[in-house]
C-alpha cells in the first residue's frame, strides 16, 4: 500500500480545475505535441499551483517527460518537434514568437535524470548561471554559491573543497550540485526529470527531503517513475497515459480513490 | 545424463577454441603492427648508421724496397694493384702492391724502373694535385721534365681455371716526348717548382734566385698546313722582396700562389699569360703560429698552411667589398707540426704526416678530426691514397704498407647537418643542402636545416589555413547543423579525404598557382571579405524580425551562407583584374618585387598552404566533428537549461568538453601535413631556402626524399642522409603524434570523465 506524505495532508486542498490566477504557476491550454507524424501529447490542459510540488507519472513513453520539457522549451531542440496549443506562465504564452527561449529558461530551471555536472570546480558548476547572465562581482558569486549549496543541502559536505572538480563527488551529491546550479539563478519553477533515478536510496531519500524543503520558494514539477516517490514528496499528481492527461488530482486523492480506472489499474500495478 | 553433459561440454569447447583464438588473432595483429613499427626504426637506423661511424684502417700488405731514403712522392692506380715512387734521383719506380699468380707478381716486387732524368741535373720536383696525376722535375738549366704514369688494363686466361684475369701494366710517359721545357729563358737553376696542367695547357712557376719568381705558361699550338702541335711558352718574372718558400698553381692555371714566410703572394694569370698580383695574405694573424707550408685542396678552391705549431688553416676565396679575396676559415689541430700535406682525389679530405711520424686525416668542410695517430710501428714519412680513397700506402724507412682505410662519409657529421658550415666559395657560413652538381669537384651540401624548415613552413602555412576551416566547420556541423543537412555534410567532407593527393598536387601546380599569380589581389580579397561576409550576413540576419527568421530552421539557415560566399568570391576575383590596374599599376608581382622587395614564385607557400590544408581539413574536421558531436547531450541540455544560449553552451560547456578530440584533431592534421609529399612536391618548386615569405617555395623532408632517392647511389652520403631525412621525418610524426596524444589524454582525464 503506498503511504502519502503526510505533510501534503496539512495543505489545503485547491480545487486543481478552477484554480484561481494568482495560484496558478502554469496553465496548460490544449496542448498538442508531434514528432514528425507521431502525437506525442494530445491536448493536454491542466494548471499547475505555484508553490507546490506537482508529480508527473505514468508508464514508459507517456509522454510525461516530453510534457516536462514542453515548460521550459526543450523540446525545441528536438528538429522534427511541432507543438500547437498554449501554456501560459503569469498570463503570457510562453510559446508566443517574441519570447525569448533563453530567458524562460532562466525563470524555469530544470534538473535531469542523470547528475550532469560541467567538467569545472563545484563552485563554478554553481555560478555558471550567475556568470551566463554577467555576474561578475565576486562577493556576490560566493554568497550566491553558499545559499544555493544551503538550499540544496549540500554545503557541509562541501565547504572546504569548493574548487575540487565537480566529478569527484557522488551521484547523489553531484545531483544536489545540479540543484544548487538551478536555484543559483532562482527561477521560479523547478522542473525535475526523474531526479534520483539514477541514485541510491540513501541519496534518493535525501534528495527527496530536499524537494519538500524547495517547494517554500518555488514551485516545483516533477516526473517520476516511481509511485511512492510521487506519493512521498508531491502535494498533487497527474497520471498520463499513452500521450493523454488521464487524471490529474491531489496526491493522496489520485492514490487513495482513483476516478479512473486506468489509474487503478497503474497504481496498483497491473501494468507499467 | 552424463551424455547431455559432455555435449555441453563439447559445445563449450568449440566456443572456446574461437574466443582463444580471436584473441590470439588480435593480440598477433596487435604485435605484428608494433614489430613492422620497429623494423622500420631499426632499417632506418641501420641504413643511417654508417655516416657517423668513424675511420679505421687495416693493414693488408707490408713489404720493403732498398733506397728508400730517398723518395720525393708516392703514387697508386685506381685499382691499388701497382703503387709507384718517384726519387729524388730521378727515377720512376713502378711497384706491385697485391700478389698477382698469374703474372708471377708479389707484393713489394719492382715491375717497372726508369730513369726520367739524371739525378746530378734535379734541382727541384713538383707534383700536380693527385687527380691530374703529373709530376716535373725542375734542371739546373731552368728547363724541366714532366713524367705521368700511365696504366694499362688487359685481360689475360688463367691457365689452370680459364678465367679471365685483369692485368694492369704500367708505364711511365715523358711529356713532349721527353724534351725539357724550358721555364727560365735566362737557363738558371729552378730552385722551387710548382706545376699543374689542365691538358692542353701546362703552367710551371719556379722560383730562380731566392726572391725570382717565373711563371711560365705552355699552350699547345696546332699548325693547320701540317696538324703537328707544337707547345708555345709565355714567359713572365716576377721578383718579390724575399726569399720565396713554397709555391702553388691552381688545376685552372689562372692563380699562382708563392708563399714568403707568412705572407702569401697570389697572382691572377690571364689566358694569354699576362700576370698581375692580386693580394697578399699574412697567414699568422689569428695566434696559429708561423705558416711552414702551402697546399691545395682538392677542387682547387681551398688552401691549407701549415703552421709550427701543429695547426693547419684553410683558407679560401670569399666575396668581399674590394671582390674576392682569400680569409681565414677555419684550423685543424694535427698535435705537432706538419711536415707533409697529401690531399684525397676528389673529396675535402687530407691526410698528415707529422714531424713526429704521426698521420692525421681531417676532413675541412664538416671540420672533422677523423684520425690521429701512427697505424706503423715506426716513424711515417710519406702517405698517399689511392684515387678511389679506400686505401693508404705508408712508407716508414724502407717499409711499405698498404692499409685498408674505411672512411665512407667524412664530410657527413652531426654538425654539418644542423649547424651552419661555411662551404667553399660562400661568403659566410650557412644553411644549404644542394646533394648533387655537374662537375666531379663538386662537394655536397648536406644541411638538413632547410629541408626541415620547409617541411614546418609548409605544414604552417596548411595549418593556417585548415585549422580555423576545419574547426568552424566541424564545431558548425556538429553542434549547430539539422541532422537532415548534417547527413549529407559529414560524409562530403570525408570523401575529400580519399582524394589522391597527386591529384591536388597536379591542380595546385598547374591550375591553382597561375590563378593565384593572375588573380592575387582578388585572392587576397577573397581571404578577407568572406569571412567578413559571412559575419556581416549573420549580423544582419540576426537583426531581421523574428518573423522571417522563423521562417528557417536555425540549422539550415547556414545555407543561406551559400550564395553569399559565391557573390563575394565571384567579386573578388571579378574586380582583381580592376583593383591591380588601379591600385598596383597592372602588375602585383612587380608591385611585390620592386615596391616591397618581396620575392614571387609562382609556386609558393600560399599555393601549398590552400592545397595543402585542403588535405588536411578532411582530417581535422572529421575527428573534430566526432568529438564535438559526441558531447553528451545532457551535459549542453544542462547549460540551456539554465538560460545559457546555443553560443554560450558551446563556448563555455561543448568545447570544453570536446577540447581532448578537438586537441588530437589539430595534432593529427599536423601529423598528416608534416608527412604530405606529392601536394608539396608539385606545388613549392622545391627551393631548399630558409626564409617565412609567403610568396616563396620551400623543399619539405618528404618531397626531398621522393625528388632525390631515385637517383641517389645506393650506399653513398647522399643515400644514406637522405635516410636519415626519413628518419627524422619518422621522428618529427613520432613526435607530434606522442604529444597530441600525451595532451589528449590529460585533457581527458580533466574534461570528460562522464
Amino acid at each position: 500500500m503506498i503511504s502519502v506524505n503526510p505533510s501534503t495532508n496539512n495543505l489545503e486542498k485547491l480545487d486543481l480545475h478552477n484554480l484561481p490566477a494568482e495560484q496558478t504557476a502554469l496553465d496548460i491550454k490544449n496542448l498538442n505535441l508531434y514528432y514528425g507524424e507521431d502525437q506525442a501529447l494530445h491536448d493536454i490542459s491542466m494548471r499547475i499551483p505555484n508553490n507546490r510540488v506537482t508529480a508527473f507519472i505514468g508508464p514508459s513513453g507517456c509522454g510525461k517527460s516530453t510534457l516536462l520539457r514542453c515548460i521550459n522549451r526543450m523540446n525545441d531542440l528536438v528538429e522534427i518537434c511541432r507543438i500547437d496549443g498554449q501554456i501560459d506562465m503569469h498570463g503570457h504564452n510562453i510559446y508566443d514568437k517574441n519570447v525569448d527561449v533563453a530567458a524562460l529558461r532562466r525563470r524555469v530551471g530544470m534538473v535531469f535524470q542523470r547528475p550532469n555536472p560541467f567538467p569545472k570546480s563545484i563552485y563554478e558548476n554553481v555560478v555558471y548561471g550567475l556568470r551566463l547572465q554577467g555576474v561578475k562581482d565576486k562577493r556576490v558569486l560566493d554568497e550566491a554559491v553558499e545559499t544555493s549549496l544551503r538550499g540544496a543541502a549540500l554545503w557541509d559536505e562541501v565547504k572546504d573543497r569548493l574548487n575540487a572538480s565537480a566529478f569527484s563527488l557522488s551521484g547523489g551529491q553531484q545531483q544536489r550540485v545540479v540543484i544548487a546550479r538551478s536555484i543559483a539563478i532562482e527561477p521560479e519553477i523547478l522542473l525535475l526529470d526523474e531526479p534520483t533515478s539514477a541514485l541510491d536510496p540513501i541519496s534518493t531519500l535525501t534528495i527527496e527531503e530536499l524537494i519538500t524543503e524547495l517547494k517554500e520558494k518555488y514551485t516545483v514539477v516533477i516526473v517520476t517513475h516511481n509511485m511512492q516517490q510521487a506519493a512521498r514528496v508531491s502535494d498533487q499528481t497527474a497520471f498520463l497515459y499513452m500521450g493523454k492527461l488521464i487524471e490529474y488530482a491531489d496526491t493522496d486523492t489520485l492514490f487513495t480513490t482513483p476516478s479512473e480506472k486506468q489509474t487503478e489499474d497503474y497504481i496498483t500495478g497491473r501494468y507499467g | 545424463m552424463a551424455s547431455l553433459s559432455a555435449q555441453q561440454l563439447a559445445a563449450n569447447r568449440g566456443r572456446l577454441f574461437k574466443d582463444r583464438a580471436a584473441r590470439y588473432g588480435v593480440t598477433l595483429g596487435g604485435v605484428m603492427v608494433l614489430v613492422a613499427l620497429l623494423l622500420i626504426f631499426f632499417y632506418l637506423l641501420y641504413v643511417v648508421q654508417p655516416i657517423f661511424e668513424s675511420v679505421s684502417l687495416k693493414e693488408e700488405q707490408s713489404f720493403s724496397l732498398s733506397n728508400s731514403e730517398d723518395v720525393e712522392a708516392l703514387g697508386m692506380e685506381e685499382q691499388a694493384e701497382i703503387g709507384y715512387r718517384l726519387m729524388e734521383s730521378g727515377k720512376f719506380e713502378f711497384f706491385a702492391l697485391a700478389d698477382k699468380p698469374i703474372v708471377n707478381r708479389k707484393a713489394g716486387e719492382i715491375i717497372d724502373s726508369k730513369e726520367v732524368v739524371s739525378a746530378d741535373k734535379i734541382t727541384s720536383f713538383a707534383s700536380t694535385l693527385p687527380v691530374n696525376k703529373q709530376y716535373a722535375y725542375g734542371l739546373n738549366d731552368g728547363t724541366a721534365i714532366v713524367a705521368e704514369p700511365k696504366f694499362k688494363v688487359s685481360f689475360a686466361e688463367d691457365p689452370q681455371t680459364g678465367a679471365l684475369e685483369r692485368t694492369i701494366t704500367p708505364r711511365v710517359e715523358l711529356l713532349n716526348n721527353g724534351e725539357p721545357l724550358v721555364v727560365d729563358e735566362s737557363g738558371q737553376a729552378l730552385e722551387k717548382l710548382a706545376y699543374e696542367s689542365d691538358g692542353d695547357t701546362m703552367m710551371f712557376a719556379a722560383v730562380q734566385g731566392g726572391n725570382n719568381l717565373l711563371i711560365t705558361k705552355y699552350a699547345a699550338e696546332e699548325n693547320f698546313m701540317t696538324g703537328e702541335t707544337t707547345l708555345k711558352p709565355v714567359f713572365h718574372k716576377v721578383t718579390l722582396n724575399g726569399t720565396i718558400d713554397d709555391l702553388i698553381v691552381t688545376p685552372d692555371l689562372r692563380q699562382v700562389m708563392a708563399r714568403r714566410g707568412n705572407r702569401i703572394h697570389v697572382f691572377d694569370v690571364g689566358v694569354s699569360g699576362q700576370v698581375t698580383e692580386r693580394e697578399l695574405m699574412l697567414v699568422n694573424a689569428r695566434e696559429q703560429g708561423n705558416a711552414t707550408g702551402l697546399y691545395l685542396l682538392a677542387g682547387a678552391s681551398s688552401i691549407l698552411v701549415t703552421h709550427d705549431t701543429g695547426l693547419v688553416t684553410q683558407w679560401f676565396q670569399v666575396s668581399t667589398d674590394e671582390g674576392r679575396q682569400y680569409q681565414y676559415i677555419r684550423s685543424f689541430d694535427a698535435g705537432s707540426p706538419v711536415k707533409d700535406i697529401e690531399v684525397e682525389y676528389y673529396r675535402r679530405t687530407f691526410y698528415t704526416v707529422s714531424e713526429n711520424g704521426q698521420l692525421g686525416i681531417f676532413y675541412t668542410t664538416s671540420e672533422a678530426d677523423l684520425y690521429r695517430g701512427n697505424p706503423l710501428e715506426t716513424s711515417l714519412e710519406h702517405v698517399m691514397v689511392d684515387p678511389r680513397a679506400n686505401y693508404l700506402i705508408m712508407q716508414s724507412g724502407d717499409r711499405f704498407s698498404v692499409f685498408d682505410i674505411k672512411n665512407e662519409h667524412p664530410e657527413v657529421t652531426w654538425s654539418a647537418m644542423w649547424q651552419e658550415v661555411w662551404y667553399e666559395g660562400y661568403p659566410e657560413p650557412d644553411y644549404t643542402w644542394q646533394s648533387t652538381s655537374g662537375s666531379d669537384d663538386f662537394e655536397s651540401k648536406y644541411s638538413l636545416v632547410p629541408i626541415a624548415f620547409g617541411t614546418i613552413k609548409a605544414a604552417a602555412y596548411a595549418m593556417l589555413f585548415a585549422v580555423p576551416i576545419g574547426l568552424a566547420a566541424a564545431v558548425y556541423t556538429a553542434y549547430f547543423m539539422s541532422p537532415s543537412v548534417r547527413k549529407y555534410v559529414k560524409p562530403t567532407v570525408e570523401i575529400m579525404e580519399a582524394l589522391p593527393t597527386v591529384i591536388l598536387g597536379f591542380l595546385a601546380g598547374l591550375w591553382l598557382a597561375p590563378i593565384i599569380e593572375r588573380y592575387l589581389p582578388g585572392l587576397i580579397a577573397v581571404l578577407l571579405l568572406v569571412p567578413a561576409a559571412i559575419i556581416l550576413t549573420a549580423f544582419l540576419w540576426s537583426r531581421l524580425p523574428s518573423h522571417i527568421r522563423n521562417t528557417v530552421t536555425d540549422g539550415r539557415a547556414a545555407l543561406l551562407l551559400i550564395p553569399i560566399v559565391i557573390l563575394v568570391g565571384w567579386l573578388s576575383f571579378g574586380l582583381s583584374p580592376w583593383v591591380e590596374q588601379v591600385l598596383f599599376d597592372g602588375n602585383v608581382r612587380g608591385y611585390l618585387t620592386n615596391e616591397l622587395g618581396i620575392t614571387f614564385d609562382q609556386r609558393n607557400s600560399l599555393v601549398v598552404g590552400i592545397a595543402m590544408g585542403f588535405a588536411v581539413i578532411p582530417t581535422i574536421f572529421s575527428i573534430a566533428e566526432d568529438a564535438v558531436f559526441s558531447v553528451p547531450k545532457h551535459l549542453s541540455n544542462g547549460s540551456l537549461a539554465l538560460g545559457a544560449t546555443p553560443w554560450q553552451t558551446l563556448t563555455k560547456v561543448v568545447l570544453l568538453t570536446a577540447s581532448p578530440g578537438i586537441f588530437s584533431a589539430v595534432m593529427m592534421g599536423l601529423g598528416r601535413a608534416v608527412g604530405e609529399t606529392m601536394i608539396v612536391l608539385m606545388a613549392t618548386g622545391n627551393t631548399p631556402i630558409m626564409d617565412w615569405n609567403i610568396f616563396e617555395g620551400m623543399r619539405t623532408l618528404s618531397a626531398n626524399i621522393a625528388v632525390e632517392m631515385p637517383e641517389s647511389e645506393v650506399g653513398s652520403s647522399h643515400y644514406r642522409i637522405l635516410f636519415l631525412a626519413a628518419f627524422v621525418l619518422f621522428i618529427f610524426t613520432f613526435f607530434f603524434n606522442t604529444i597530441a596524444e600525451f595532451v589528449r589524454q590529460r585533457l581527458r582525464d580533466k574534461y570528460s570523465s562522464m
